[in-house]
């Protein structure tokens, strides 16, 4: 990705089981908004959160996260 | 032959709430007021791994261990391990060809094989090189597997815990004390300043080694591992016979779809069908931590085990239409995985799912992952997979599982 771009943050809502992982780690960029599901904060966050998104990605456990 | 049965709940489930219907196991899998309550018996085998842990533990256990599932570390399996393992166990095939060129083998055998040194890498297991230790390794793991699953088995548990520890003792000899030493001392060297950490290897044990926590007792990473050996091959070892022999009826009802076996999106929606099917895990057993409710009135009571039959959930006609009982690689599932619970449910979905089913593109500019069950499968048409009607497949009668214990077939194309 190059300097300055963005990521394009989405959540799989009909994946996402609402275990609230990503928010554990990343609580910047998501959000428990139910019991059932999460929900982005910053929809295109800059290189600076790379690490964070593709640690909620990664930990997600039905991988409901793409950017 | 039958080929789609119902699942016949085995003792240890019997007596308790049952729960089928998808929403309701959903519901269920994913409430925090839960914890996990199967492999009771199977403590020493998989006593606090990942599999037995929850909440915050488990949230704790699998942020560590998720780099092991990142996506370029799926695409390295994939592209480096299993695809060159699959072709070495179908070229060493090649040297039990008949005078006709011919090669008859054992399926699940052949899957194994296959897996094992997947298995080996992503856990940290050295030596798994030559076809005798493979051989050696892999019936380690079929051992493994049948003691960590000893709730299904129709043997003496007993005896199968007593037999499996034994057997453990080889492995641990043989395999698994020389690879722990091993990477113990690089993780010396790397806290010596003699190595990065990125000189380390990426596999489990040295990820629970480097991050030691001291609630951990010294025989876990053995139980992790062995979790580790069992759920990475014994999905897809379930899977590829079920999916071959649905996919052999399919092509007879429908030869005009025979063109298809090569066609990779078609091989993974039929992979898909086949776990949906005939799940490696049939059920689940659940603990209530206080007093619950469901959505159906149903009252559950702190303390109280209930099960969570994922064999009739996946077959839900509410859900997956009136002939969901029946395997149809165009099963149309929006808004559901269309695995259903083969992989379970809420915070305890498997860590190794995107391993079977593929890793679908995470970004704009990615392709993703095709899986094991997809890549076993196109290559096996590749050789010319063949099931001989006059040597039909047979079911295990070691366990409840819904699994085949023999499944002969030829090789036609090697």
């Amino acid at each position: 990705m190059g300097e300055g771009k963005k990521f394009n943050l989405k959540i799989d809502q009909e994946i996402c089981q609402g275990t609230g992982y990503c928010v554990r780690v990343a609580p910047e960029l998501f959000v428990l908004e139910t019991t059932e599901h999460a929900n982005v904060l910053i929809v295109e966050p800059t290189q600076d959160y790379e690490n964070q998104i593709i640690e909620a990605a990664t930990l997600c456990p039905t991988r409901a996260i793409t950017y | 032959m039958e080929t789609i049965r119902d699942l016949v709940p085995p003792p240890h489930i019997q007596g308790i709430k049952h729960f089928v219907d998808y929403a309701l196991v959903d519901e269920i899998l994913r409430s925090k007021h839960f914890r996990q309550g199967s492999h009771q018996e199977s403590q020493p085998f998989f006593g606090d791994s990942l599999l037995t842990i929850d909440h915050d533990v488990h949230f704790e256990r699998r942020r560590l261990q998720a780099p092991l599932f990142r996506k370029e570390a799926l695409e390295y399996y994939e592209h480096k391990e299993l695809l060159p393992l699959i072709t070495k166990a179908l070229e060493e095939c090649k040297e039990k060809r008949d005078e006709n060129g011919v090669v008859r083998a054992d399926l699940c055998a052949l899957v194994r094989t296959m897996l094992a040194r997947i298995s080996a890498v992503t856990t940290g297991i050295d030596g798994v090189d030559t076809q005798e230790r493979t051989d050696a390794f892999r019936n380690y793991i079929e051992q493994l597997g049948t003691g960590a699953t000893v709730e299904w088995s129709t043997e003496d548990h007993g005896e199968v815990i007593s037999r499996i520890l034994q057997i453990r003792e080889g492995f641990v000899k043989e395999f698994y004390g020389p690879s722990v030493e091993r990477r113990v001392g690089l993780i010396k060297e790397f806290e010596n300043g003699n190595l990065s950490e990125e000189e380390l290897p990426r596999d489990l044990i040295t990820l629970m080694y480097l991050h030691w926590n001291e609630n951990w007792d010294e025989e876990l990473p053995l139980r992790e591992s062995t979790l580790y050996l069992v759920a990475s091959s014994q999905t897809t070892t379930h899977a590829v016979p079920h999916l071959m022999i649905h996919l052999h009826e399919w092509f007879q009802e429908h030869p005009e779809d025979y063109e298809k076996r090569f066609d990779r999106d078609f091989l993974k929606q039929a992979g898909h069908e086949a776990i949906r099917l005939h799940l490696p895990s049939p059920a689940l057993l659940r603990i209530a931590l206080q007093d619950v409710t469901l959505s159906n009135d149903v009252e559950i009571k702190e303390g109280e085990r209930v099960a969570c039959l994922f064999t009739p959930a996946n077959r839900d006609k509410t859900v997956f239409g009136n002939d969901a009982r029946s395997f149809n690689p165009y099963r149309e599932t929006p808004n559901i995985k269309p695995w259903g619970f083969a992989f379970g449910g809420g915070e305890h979905t498997c860590i190794g799912r995107t391993l079977v089913t593929g890793l679908s593109a995470r970004t704009d500019n990615d392709e993703g992952t095709d899986g094991t069950l997809v890549n076993i499968a196109a290559a096996l048409f590749e050789a010319g997979i063949e099931i001989d009607p006059n040597d039909l497949p047979t079911y295990t009668e070691l366990s409840y599982h819904d699994a085949y214990g023999r499944f002969p077939i030829s090789l036609n194309n090697l």
